[in-house]
């Protein structure tokens, strides 16, 4: 219960300071929504293609931008506040769990707005059935995405160049995730079954949160 | 430093022998003599796999002993095996193109999961330059290493987990699916490249241990050297 208690609570905080800070949403999401309008420009006047590959294109600037919210700047602690909070008794586990459901709820929200903004922007091709795919495809993929960016925000806590370095790190880890997002849609117009791609992303959710829960400790320990 | 010379000369010579045997051996019917990188190809894989998984083994066991020499172990094999991870790569696309026509095939999971572990083992290599305190990269690193260790299975097994033009294993617990001279050069030149792999690790250990013992402030020629300030210089 007391876990719990601190996990919701280090995610109240992180929200709390999100919101004064407003870096997901006045940066990020702009941001993101421009490089949008730029592959229509860049593809010229072969706008149908812009149409078949609507939801390639959300995908990688979901994983691209992605990033830019599970490293932002609100969940990255001060080696002061950090040490503060381990004589308060935190839990390092609890943090993890914390600060991936604060980042679970930006990351689901701000890729259901790039979800939105392709649709008016690029009008993709969706099968029957393939908007209840999407957003449950979304929401397993920004829990994953969350995950893996807390974990290499903690691994590259404190170091220069940490944003380009963790990163490197996520992008390619992050694969799975893009290819179990894309395929499942995909699978639904080839009318091969989604389960397989489902799963996929449930497994990778689950593995990567046993990862950040059992690693909890010696990462905490790593940071100081 | 007698000893890896001398492992590397055994090296040498064992990779000579199996290279020999690959390029003797008769070439496959419908491949040709693109079948000879049957030599190099998979021993640079399975090196790649060895050298990852010895990481691991060193991480985690840092994690537990919190000894040096494990970190020197991890830091020392990643190396090897992205060199080894890269030749698997570039002698796999030249492969592709001789065989497949196509040197790269974007649908396929066996090559995209090589690609997204050998990149998975440059960020690791980039962690570990970022961090200067020994103690603090050796856990960071530590923690990396027993994580992305997991590609490695999922590399071996995706030809068989899903579909894929890269073909499923040749060796099988029922019989191997190659002519005798085909396998025995394979299998020779998977011992060589232990060989190589045992010899480089010996080289960069004692690398390691010697950067290590290094005095920390020691200075060194240059320190002495700085631009010259205003203040010093007359007649201004």
């Amino acid at each position: 219960m007391r876990f719990w208690r601190q996990a919701f609570e280090i995610a109240r905080v992180d929200l709390i300071v999100e919101r004064r800070l407003g870096d997901t949403i006045r940066i990020v999401v702009p941001f993101a929504v421009v490089a949008l309008v730029v592959f229509p420009l860049a593809l010229g006047s072969r706008i149908t293609l812009v149409s078949e590959v609507g939801f390639g294109i959300y995908w990688a600037l979901g994983i691209l931008f992605g990033m830019q919210i599970a490293l932002r700047q609100s969940a990255a602690d001060t080696p002061e506040r950090r040490d503060l909070q381990a004589l308060l008794g935190l839990e390092p586990a609890a943090r993890f769990v914390g600060r991936s459901l604060s980042g679970g709820v930006l990351m689901a929200g701000f890729l259901i707005v790039l979800l939105v903004a392709t649709t008016v922007l690029l009008d993709p091709e969706v099968p029957d059935g393939g908007w209840s795919v999407l957003v449950i495809s979304t929401v397993l993929v920004a829990i994953g995405l969350t995950e893996l960016g807390t974990l290499a925000g903690e691994v590259t806590s404190g170091l220069r160049s940490r944003t380009a370095l963790a990163s490197l790190i996520v992008a390619p880890l992050a694969l799975p995730l893009v290819i179990g997002g894309s395929q499942s849609v995909q699978a639904l117009e080839r009318d091969t079954g989604i389960l397989t791609w489902i799963l996929l992303l449930i497994a990778g959710d689950l593995a990567l949160a046993v990862a950040g829960v059992a690693l909890a400790k010696p990462l905490e320990e790593a940071t100081r | 430093m007698t000893r890896v010379r001398v492992l590397l000369a055994l090296a040498g010579a064992a990779v000579a022998v199996g290279l020999w045997l690959a390029l003797t051996a008769p070439p496959d019917a419908l491949q040709g003599e693109y079948s000879r990188l049957l030599g190099i190809h998979p021993p640079a894989m399975w090196l790649a796999f060895l050298a990852f998984g010895v990481t691991a083994f060193g991480s985690i066991m840092w994690l537990i002993k919190k000894t040096n020499r494990w970190d020197r172990l991890a830091a020392a094999s990643v190396e090897i095996g992205v060199i080894f991870t890269a030749i698997g790569l570039f002698t796999g696309m030249v492969w592709g193109q001789a065989v497949w026509g196509s040197p790269w095939d974007w649908q396929d999971p066996r090559l995209m999961s090589t690609a997204v572990m050998f990149f998975v083992y440059l960020g690791y290599i980039a962690l570990r330059n970022a961090i200067d305190d020994p103690q603090v990269r050796a856990r960071r690193s530590a923690i990396l290493g027993a994580i992305a260790v997991v590609q490695v299975p999922l590399v071996y097994f995706s030809v068989n987990l899903f579909r894929t033009l890269h073909q499923t294993q040749s060796i099988r617990p029922d019989g191997s699916t190659m002519p005798d001279e085909m396998l025995v050069a394979m299998l020779v030149n998977m011992a060589a490249f232990t060989l190589l792999y045992i010899a480089l690790m010996a080289a960069r250990l004692d690398v390691a241990s010697a950067e290590a013992d290094a005095p920390p402030e020691s200075a060194v020629a240059g320190d002495a050297v700085r631009p010259p300030r205003l203040s010093e210089v007359e007649d201004v």
